[in-house]
């Protein structure tokens, strides 16, 4: 094999794991897992989490991370289906989805302030932002919000063709963020701001800008998140999301990014989104308790950390060159 | 390839620069001055206050008082984006590089090449090949698309140095380039300095292994607690009355 073809697959391990995955369960569930409805399920389902994997992905490999991403999906839903389902009824569903992704971007350009420009760790920074977020969704609302225009739970709940376009909608957004990460100056400036922001620095990065827009960007994807659930469940609760960001963390490791920043892909993480869905429709046809799902998902998880060790050891085996060292 | 600027005036004079650190006076009152395509070497011992002089033409530090005259123009170098600005480029003795992007990445760091205005897409194939044209010039064979960990200490500086005459530099500074380096390493950077200096960039070097840099500079000053105290053009001396300076002016 040549150098190209072996870096290939080391750095798409996560989809051959997929793949395999995939297989297993083909063998133990011998009905049903290969229908392509099921595949069509098992995207559905990830689009939910996928939009927080895609996000935590961006701030990990900032070098950062975003704890409130989850708790940001579900105030979003809250304050969107708050406003056109109760406070401002007459208002065409469109206008809530717009709320929806608009109060998302605002609420991670506060995190973006906080570690951009302020300087704040964004451990500690979204911590807070987390318990705000958090207790801020049941200051607005306790319980369930019924009554919401179709429009408004469409991103979450329409079909095309069967297929439903939250699906399309999230694989968009995973191609515009990889067209971004790869091709552009940004997308430079972010891996530069996580491998080194001294560096970065010195050489005429605005570090702190770069991660304002970040941490921004991670917002909306809370929101488009928050609107994929509020379309799934058909109401806004206060529970939406809850406690998801360390399933979003788990995809974004699964799919490679290094917590160390400056590495990992956008289709690294979106294979750890497909991963996490498969095992859960998996177990779950398996009839295997969310408890036991939960554990398995963890361990898997730790798996996948030492799968990580080993192929960046291997990834550093065939770039390290065998001339040039003085 | 020394070559003055109209007039004989110098590319930068640095007059009476003081710099106390609290109570540390690191520089007191030297005066120096270099020309476009001239390679300066600063020797002493350690302590003696050379990087800090480096720091004040780079804006790392502030100097306490003097001037900073660039081309003839008093200056103000108060950061290092003001220096970049005039053409100062540091060689840092820590390289300022990330390990995980590539050569081509890091030899373009914050001046990314790109169209389409302000989607800001990056033009690889521009960048590549003028990445290429520099490090064929230097004489490295390093991938453009090799990533900088891969790199060794030699090449690393090769990379800084890349971007140095990539954008044009008129002085880059150069703090103990050969330290930690193999004889492979240090005959190299020498080839930098030769080839910086082709550009008609000027170069100054800090070094107190002056015999390495010898063949490759035009004049060395002696520094020694803060002050400038003797000056030799390299057809003056030889390593051996260097050598034996040192040792009787620091005894
Ligand atoms: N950041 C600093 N703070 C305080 N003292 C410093 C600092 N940098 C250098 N010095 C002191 O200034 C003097 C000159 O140091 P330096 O310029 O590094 O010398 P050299 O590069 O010739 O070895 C030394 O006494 C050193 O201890
Ligand atoms: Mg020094």
């Amino acid at each position: 094999m040549n150098t190209r073809a072996k870096i290939f697959v080391v750095d798409n391990f996560i989809w051959f794991i997929n793949v395999g995955l995939y297989l297993l369960f083909i063998i133990l569930v011998p009905t049903g897992f290969l229908t392509l409805h099921n595949v069509e399920f098992i995207l559905y389902v990830s689009s939910m989490i996928g939009f927080l994997v895609l996000g935590e992905a961006l701030a990990l490999i900032t070098g950062g991370m975003d704890l409130s991403l989850a708790e940001n999906a579900g105030l979003s839903a809250v304050v969107g289906g708050f406003i056109i389902g109760v406070m401002a009824s007459g208002l065409p569903g469109w206008v809530g989805v717009i709320i929806v992704l608009a109060t998302g971007t605002a609420l991670g350009a506060v995190n973006g302030i906080l570690v951009g420009k302020l300087r704040y760790n964004p451990f500690l920074a979204t911590l807070g932002t987390f318990l705000v977020f958090d207790w801020g969704t049941f200051w607005i609302r306790r319980g369930a919000i019924v009554r919401l225009p179709a429009s408004f739970l469409a991103p979450g709940s329409a079909t095309v063709g069967g297929v439903h376009i939250a699906i399309f909608i999230f694989l968009a957004m995973a191609i515009l963020l990889h067209f971004i990460l790869r091709y552009t100056r940004f997308g430079v400036r972010t891996y530069a701001s996580g491998d080194n922001p001294r560096a970065a620095t010195m050489m005429g990065i605005n570090v702190g800008n770069t991660l304002f827009w970040i941490y921004t960007l991670c917002g909306l994807l809370a929101g488009f998140s928050g609107l994929m659930y509020v379309g799934y469940i058909g109401v806004v609760t206060s529970l939406i999301a809850q406690n998801q960001v360390f399933n979003a963390m788990a995809g974004a490791v699964l799919g490679g990014i290094s917590l160390r920043g400056g590495r990992g892909s956008i289709m690294g993480a979106l294979g750890g989104v497909v991963l996490l869905g498969i095992l859960d429709a998996g177990l779950t046809m398996l009839n295997v308790s969310p408890e036991i799902r939960g554990v398995l998902t963890g361990l898997v998880l730790l798996v996948a950390v030492m799968i990580n060790m080993v192929t960046a050891r291997l990834r550093d085996r065939i770039l390290m060159p065998s001339s040039g060292q003085d | 390839m020394v070559n003055t600027l109209e007039n004989g005036i110098p590319l930068l004079a640095a007059e009476r620069i003081e710099k106390w650190y609290g109570k540390i006076h690191a520089l007191r009152g030297i005066d120096v001055v270099i020309h476009p395509g001239e390679a300066l070497a600063l020797i002493g011992d350690n302590g003696a206050g050379k990087s800090t002089f480096a720091k004040i033409v780079a804006g790392v530090e502030q100097k306490t008082s003097g001037r900073l005259l660039w081309k003839g123009k008093e200056v103000d170098i108060s950061s290092i984006k003001q220096a970049r600005n005039l053409g100062i480029e540091t060689v840092y003795q820590e390289q300022a590089l990330a390990p995980q992007l590539t050569v081509m990445q890091n030899i373009f760091l914050g001046r990314t090449e790109t169209k389409f205005g302000i989607l800001g897409i990056l033009d690889n194939k521009k960048m590549a090949e003028a990445a290429r044209r520099v490090l064929d010039e230097l004489g490295l064979a390093v991938g453009v698309n090799q990533e900088v960990r891969f790199c060794s200490g030699g090449e690393q500086q090769g990379v800084a140095v890349a971007r140095a005459i990539l954008f044009k530099a008129n002085l880059v500074i150069l703090d103990e380039p050969t330290r930690a380096l193999s004889t492979r390493g240090v005959e190299r950077i020498l080839q930098f300095i030769r080839s910086m200096k082709n550009e008609g960039i000027a170069v100054i070097l800090i070094s107190h292994v002056f015999p390495q840099i010898f063949p490759i500079t035009d004049r060395f000053m002696f520094m020694s607690r803060g002050q400038v105290i003797a000056e030799k053009r390299r057809e003056e001396t030889s390593p051996e009355d260097l050598s034996r300076m040192i040792i009787q002016k620091t005894a």
